[in-house]
């Protein structure tokens, strides 16, 4: 069993809520989302483990069992380049779960008319693997499911 | 063993839904198919693996190398190419 954390405060939701087919039709695998408090804030390592790609809007950490978390932070923001998002890790660095991994502003990413809604995505895994998936408040670093 | 060389033209790159269909459609046939980047550390991953072709990085312009093979393998690679160079 493996915890898979809120990367950050909000709402947990399902991810067939997520406002883009590519995740909420579960094509890059299951999991779920987070509707993200619309406020300056951090988003958190879901587990402990490497962070194989890092992107200003997007990351993927590998824990030691070789399982694969994949955070998006909000829909389409791979078009703003980078802007709004700062990195406080980088690529390679092994993290414990929970450590900060990029700044950004929910609030912006909305005003600028696309959703902060942040799917949070167990890699390769069968749908059926991921269990306990939370729903309502969530703070960051919370339990958002279980992957088993 | 078939091949297929493939220069990436989707604005995303291998990212988001193109990498989600690709692997889809690798996942759905029973043979073995690895993609590569040119120029990257050049090994090929596994094709089927959401992770691995993430892990990838292919951003638009970059070159892929996308190898099957057995039964259904040119028809694969046929499918997988229209995808990886779909703009």
């Amino acid at each position: 069993m493996t915890p898979v954390l809120a990367p950050m405060a909000g709402a947990a939701i399902s991810l067939s809520a997520v406002p883009d087919p590519v995740f909420s039709q579960a094509m890059v695998g299951p999991g779920a989302a987070v509707d993200p408090a619309r406020e300056p804030g951090v988003a958190v390592a879901p587990i402990s483990g490497r962070i194989v790609k890092l992107h200003p809007h997007a990351y993927v950490i590998v824990g030691p069992d070789g399982r694969g978390v994949l955070v998006h932070l909000g829909i389409d923001t791979v078009q703003l380049k980078g802007v709004g998002f700062d990195l406080l890790a980088a690529e390679g660095d092994l993290v414990p779960a929970g450590q900060p991994v990029v700044s950004w502003n929910p609030a912006d990413v909305e005003a600028g008319g696309r959703s902060p809604i942040c799917p949070v995505v167990a890699l390769d895994a069968p749908a059926s693997s991921v269990l306990r998936v939370a729903a309502g408040p969530v703070h960051a670093g919370d339990e958002l499911f279980q992957w088993g | 063993m078939a091949e297929r060389k493939i220069t990436v033209e989707s604005e995303v790159g291998l990212h988001a839904r193109p990498a989600a269909t690709f692997v889809q459609t690798a996942t759905k046939a029973s043979i073995d198919v690895t993609v590569a980047k040119l120029g990257g550390s050049g090994a090929p991953v596994n094709a089927k693996s959401i992770l691995s072709v993430l892990s990838l990085d292919v951003r638009r312009g970059d070159t892929i190398v996308i190898n099957a093979e057995g039964e259904g393998a040119d028809e694969l690679l046929d499918q997988l190419a229209a995808i990886a160079s779909a703009t």
